[in-house]
């Protein structure tokens, strides 16, 4: 919560208008109260003319115009507000999920990450367009209708000092009494209200097993037992009302009943103070019953606004690039890696890797699954950064180049490529920093295979593939991927074999297209399929995140026994 | 109010409730208005130095109005919340019993657990029909009217006042904002829209992004869809304020004009200068009771699109008639020339299938990811209906059938199934109700789930357990249930091999006499099959059993081939 309230405190123009117009509608607030009665005295008491009056009636209007104007003017500028504080978190979360690739690509948690973006962020806005401009009025016009009561007549003032206490004395009262029992409440509510979509959900499970009809009956009882926790929850927040209700009323009654008593018994009072404060009365403690529902929407945003905290100052690991040139972009690069290490968290990936792969090399990381396979290809490419040791290029640290410079030169293709909404040809040609032909593009489409595919489109390369590639098979995804490989023609090839799933063509279309490929490029591979082991001139077989054996087939068989017992086991495999 | 008509009938079987909300709202701001007025009068008499018992009195009634206000307060919330909850439930009920015999149709249109999410907020937005839409004008009009009706005894004039400003602020002022107010909400929705998918993008296609250099560009899309987003959310949210505003003053104006009136009936002699003060207050009280009029219209708009969208998932009748019928144990399937697309698809997922399957037969149905092959297999189970061609089941023919009478004699489990919120015992429960314990035990013997106890807790969706255990559950399930047919849709993809060969060996001992289809992209243990069917691209590119497939060197052989130099890490 105080990290929301600093956002807003920054605005200082802002909050200084909602304090200026709570000032105005406390004081607008007092005149409507003072010429109302104003004209009820002089037409009722004292049997003044109807034109004596209008200047009253004038400035009554006046009055109420000025209330309806600053009150509009107090909403609009909290509404303001909210706006740019979500503005504020959404650009702020972008910002650190586009820095800072380890948290928002590889851990899986995409959902999630929308989920924060989208919903956490609107949750703030109540605390914003409500309790905040709430919390000023609520701090500004009770102490003005105050000063006014006083200067009328000090006893009320007096009640409404003793009494005004009451209210947010009891309401937080009733929230620690009403907590733990709601919490309770809510466990058995979401349990209820959760039975309408799992039925849903499981409809065709019940309808197979022949069931679907009986589920009526736990709907129902499901629905009511719903209706009758939410009850128990709803009487508690019903009667705290009542009981604020009450409060109020008591002190009104008791304001009213001291001046009537001095109006009538002692004469102590005048007509015009004592029918002021019974109009002022109400307002005072309206105000403040106002606070108590603002200020349940300012709780309600504070699980929203801890999720927010949370991912904003989570650890930073920011990739930082320096500016230095590759040179000789014609031939592929010599890549190093030297004592590479990289952790998530307390979890060590890769401990201290050391590797080289010479230009025109074809590399293959093999190793069991959760071995840090995928994660050093990760830390080739340069999308997360060694926590110790360094990968070198043409003999310099990756990061030393410009980001740009270094991404120009590679290519990846991931075992499921995510096709972005868009026509293929934009698919194809994502990233392209000079634009190309619809004939280079049909080239390169052609030479990954997906030839006979357009043709079956009407719109050939300009057929739009939906959001995360909709309509599209494992196979064709692949091959959409290999397709910006061949538009781009990188010198430096990295490649997440995929395990299972693919149809024929695409297995040969992969083969194919590697092959030609490694003419131009370095091609390194997290490689699952024993006949592209054979072919590399350089393996790394990798477990637990270490290097335990590199060099050729021959030379692994040879020398390193867990690259024998993969294979055995592979050959034991073909057997079965 | 044709599209809520529905709704409308559930809402009046509660009869008690809606009478007791409308009474106690009605008295709740009556005694508003009366504790309003009694206290303007009593200052007024007060002023007059009238005998103390006749203030008395009035203190008394100023009291007594004020608990009424409370308890009424209290009563008509807590009535108008049971009885729409109540009617919740009832058209939960009502809802599901019309949607369950178009299961099938309407869970593939609705594929996605979105829209599923989407009917359920459609159901909740309902509750929203009763509280906002239906009682508060009655209760407004009423209140309304006895006020109006008591002022007249005072003034003819001011009571027509109050009547032009229930015009106003009660009818006109809130149709014409609701009239504005729909642009609105239709931009935010498409701004938000764009938003979620923008988001989407930049977080699934990350590395994708990185790779191209995209990711600069793509997080100012992503910047400027959350900017357009906030502009129009706050467009809304200054509207909203404005017509707040725009409101309160109305009834300020009418409670001046009240006032003025009074003034100048006073000063003329038509009224008495007593109850100057009294109208005053009940003018300013009255117009409390229009407020729930401005986001009546909303609201009315919200339900009645939302009772169309639900009720018009279930109100497409079936076309042809088709009838319950009994199929034959270990049923043959034959289908004729079947294809299929899926709706909104250029491409057919299935192109002119021909396919024996004889009865009490053994067949595999491979393929890659997007081949085809599960959906022939939801045709095959008739939880897809083709969209050219037959499949018939033994001599009837699916498209003349019920699903029903497929499903009463078929062991299904699919790639993802359900599980429910309870027990285990629970769900497995589900295919045979009279299971005792121990046969449920020893069933999950069978699936290598001694470990799990029957009482063990299943949360929503099984999300408490692990790919490979649902895969067992399911089987158990499907175990559990009579049936002569089985249909498998990779039923073990998250099994490792040594539990896969044991749990296959425990269907095929059970499926002895039994039609068997096995959908796979595994292609290990398929040797005792009595034919495979090596679906490609939406075709049957070849069928035979091992040998004969193995033999011909075709499709099968090479995907068996690539198979085997795949690592098994």
């Amino acid at each position: 919560m105080k990290h929301l309230s600093k956002i807003a405190f920054e605005e200082k123009k802002k909050i200084w208008i909602l304090v200026l117009t709570s000032v105005f509608i406390a004081l607008t607030i007092v005149g409507q109260a003072y010429f109302f009665v104003a004209v009820v005295d002089r037409i009722f008491l004292q049997g003044g003319s109807f034109e004596s009056v209008l200047p009253l009636l004038a400035g009554l209007l006046l009055v109420l115009m000025g209330r309806s104007l600053f009150t509009w003017l107090n909403g609009h500028t909290g509404v303001k507000l909210a706006s740019h504080a979500k503005q504020h978190f959404r650009k702020r979360l972008i910002r650190k999920y586009a820095e800072n690739p380890v948290l928002s690509s590889l851990k899986g948690q995409s959902g999630r990450k929308v989920s924060v973006l989208m919903d956490a962020v609107d949750e703030v806005d109540g605390y914003y367009s409500r309790y905040i401009p709430q919390m000023i009025q609520t701090a500004i016009i009770p102490i003005i209708i105050l000063v006014v009561v006083f200067t009328q007549h000090i006893y009320s003032g007096l009640i409404m000092i003793v009494t005004a206490p009451f209210i947010p004395f009891f309401m937080a009262i009733v929230g620690v009494m009403t907590k733990k029992k709601s919490e309770e409440q809510m466990e058995q509510l979401s349990a209820f209200s959760g039975k309408f979509l799992d039925t849903l959900q499981g409809l065709l499970t019940l309808k197979l097993f022949g069931r679907s009809k009986r589920q009526k009956d736990d709907i129902e009882s499901s629905s009511i037992g719903f209706r009758d926790a939410t009850m128990e929850v709803l009487k508690v927040a019903f009667i705290s009302s009542l009981m604020l209700e009450f409060i109020s009323m008591l002190s009104i009654g008791i304001i009213a009943l001291e001046i009537a008593i001095r109006l009538v018994v002692y004469e102590s009072i005048g007509f015009f103070p004592a029918f002021f404060i019974l109009i002022l009365a109400p307002e005072f403690y309206l105000t403040l019953k106002e606070f108590g529902s603002a200020f349940h929407t300012g709780r309600g945003s504070s699980g929203a606004a801890n999720q927010l905290m949370e991912e904003l100052e989570g650890d930073a690991n920011k990739v930082e690039w320096g500016e230095a040139l590759i040179e000789n972009k014609e031939a592929p690069p010599q890549i190093n890696l030297d004592k590479v290490r990289f952790s998530y968290g307390n979890k060590f990936a890769i401990k201290s890797i050391t590797a080289s792969i010479p230009p025109y090399s074809q590399a293959a990381i093999i190793g069991r699954s959760g071995a840090g396979k995928s994660t050093l290809l990760h830390l080739i490419a340069g999308i997360i950064k060694p926590g110790e040791g360094k990968i070198e290029v043409q003999g310099r640290n990756l990061f030393s180049y410009h980001e740009k410079e270094w991404f120009d030169q590679i290519g990846y293709i991931s075992q499921d490529p995510y096709i972005f909404s868009g026509t293929i040809a934009d698919n194809i040609a994502i990233g392209a920093t000079v634009t190309y032909t619809d004939e280079e593009i049909e080239r390169a489409a052609e030479k990954a295979g997906l030839a006979s595919l357009i043709d079956t489109f009407e719109e050939g390369i300009h057929t739009f593939v939906g959001e995360g590639g909709r309509g599209l098979s494992g196979g064709e995804k692949q091959r959409l991927a290999i397709a910006r490989v061949f538009l781009k023609n990188p010198s430096v090839i990295l490649f997440d074999e995929p395990t299972t799933g693919l149809d024929l063509k695409t297995e040969q279309v992969l083969q194919d297209s590697l092959e030609k490929l490694s003419e131009s490029a370095t091609i390194i591979t997290v490689a699952h399929r024993l006949h592209t082991i054979k072919k590399a001139d350089r393996i790394f077989l990798i477990d637990k995140g270490e290097l335990i054996a590199s060099g050729t087939h021959e030379e692994l068989l040879k020398q390193a026994q867990e690259y024998r017992d993969m294979v055995n086991v592979q050959q034991g495999g073909n057997s079965a | 109010m044709k599209e809520l008509k529905e709704v409308i009938k559930i809402v009046l079987q509660e009869k008690k409730d809606v009478w007791l909300s409308v009474l106690f709202g009605f008295l709740a701001g009556i005694s508003a208005v009366g504790l309003f007025a009694s206290s303007g009068y009593l200052i007024s008499r007060a002023a007059l130095l009238p005998p103390l018992y006749a203030l008395t009195v009035l203190i008394a009634f100023l009291k007594l109005f004020g608990f009424i206000r409370a308890l009424g307060r209290y009563a008509e919330r807590y009535y108008s919340h049971r009885a729409t909850f109540t009617m919740l439930s009832k058209i939960r009920v009502t809802f599901y019993e019309r949607l369950e015999p178009y299961a099938t149709k309407v869970l593939h249109k609705y594929r996605s657990g979105d829209l599923l999410s989407r009917i359920v907020g459609d159901v909740e937005s309902l509750q929203n029909f009763f509280l906002r839409v239906f009682y508060p004008p009655i209760v407004m009009i009423v209140i309304f009217l006895s006020t109006i009706a008591f002022t007249t005894i005072f003034s003819v004039s001011v009571a027509l006042i109050l009547v032009i400003g229930l015009i106003l602020t009660g009818f006109l002022i809130p149709l014409w904002f609701s009239y504005r107010q729909r642009k609105v909400k239709r931009m935010i929705r498409e701004s938000r829209g764009s938003l979620s998918t923008e988001a989407a993008e930049f977080f699934y296609g990350f590395r994708d992004l990185k790779i191209y250099q995209q990711v600069e560009q793509k997080q100012s899309v992503l910047e400027e869809a959350s900017d357009t987003y906030v502009r129009e959310q706050e467009g809304e949210g200054k509207q909203l304020v404005y017509n707040h505003s725009v409101n309160t003053m109305i009834t300020l104006m009418v409670s001046w004009l009240v006032l003025a009136a009074g003034a100048f009936l006073v000063s003329t002699g038509q009224l008495n200068g007593l109850f100057l003060a009294m109208l005053v207050m009940i003018s300013l009280t009255v117009f409390e009771n229009a407020t729930p009029m401005a986001v009546l219209p909303g609201h009315l708009e919200e339900n009645k699109q939302a009772s169309k969208r639900l009720f018009s998932i279930t109100e497409e009748k079936e076309i042809e008639s088709r009838e319950r019928v009994q199929i034959h144990q270990a049923p043959g399937i034959t289908l004729e020339n079947v294809s299929y697309t899926y709706p909104g698809e250029e491409r057919s997922a299935l192109k002119g299938i021909d396919l024996q399957i004889p009865k009490g037969s053994k067949t595999a149905i491979i393929g890659s990811s997007g081949s085809g092959k599960s959906t022939l297999f939801q045709l095959l189970l008739q939880a897809l209906r083709a969209d050219e061609g037959e499949v018939w089941f033994d001599d009837i023919a699916g498209s003349l059938t019920e699903p029903e009478s497929i499903w009463e004699q078929s062991r299904v489990v699919l790639q993802k199934n359900h599980f429910f919120y309870g027990s285990i015992r629970d769900n497995l429960k589900i295919a045979k109700e009279e299971a005792s314990d121990e046969m449920l035990n020893t069933i999950l013997q069978k699936v290598g789930l001694d470990a799990f106890a029957l009482e063990g807790e299943v949360l929503e969706k099984g999300e408490n357990l692990s790919g490979g255990e649902k895969q067992r559950l399911a089987i158990a399930r499907a175990m559990l249930k009579n049936g002569s047919l089985w249909m498998l849709d990779e039923p073990t993809s998250s099994l490792d091999a040594v539990t896969e060969k044991g749990i296959y060996d425990e269907i095929f001992n059970l499926a002895q006499k039994d039609t068997l289809v096995l959908i796979s992209h595994r292609l290990t243990g398929l040797e005792k099959m009595d034919q495979i069917v090596v679906v490609d691209e939406g075709k049957i590119v070849e069928s035979g059993t091992f040998e004969q497939l193995m033999e011909k060197q075709g499709y099968f052989y090479e995907m068996k081939q690539i198979e085997q130099s795949v690592f098994s890490t």
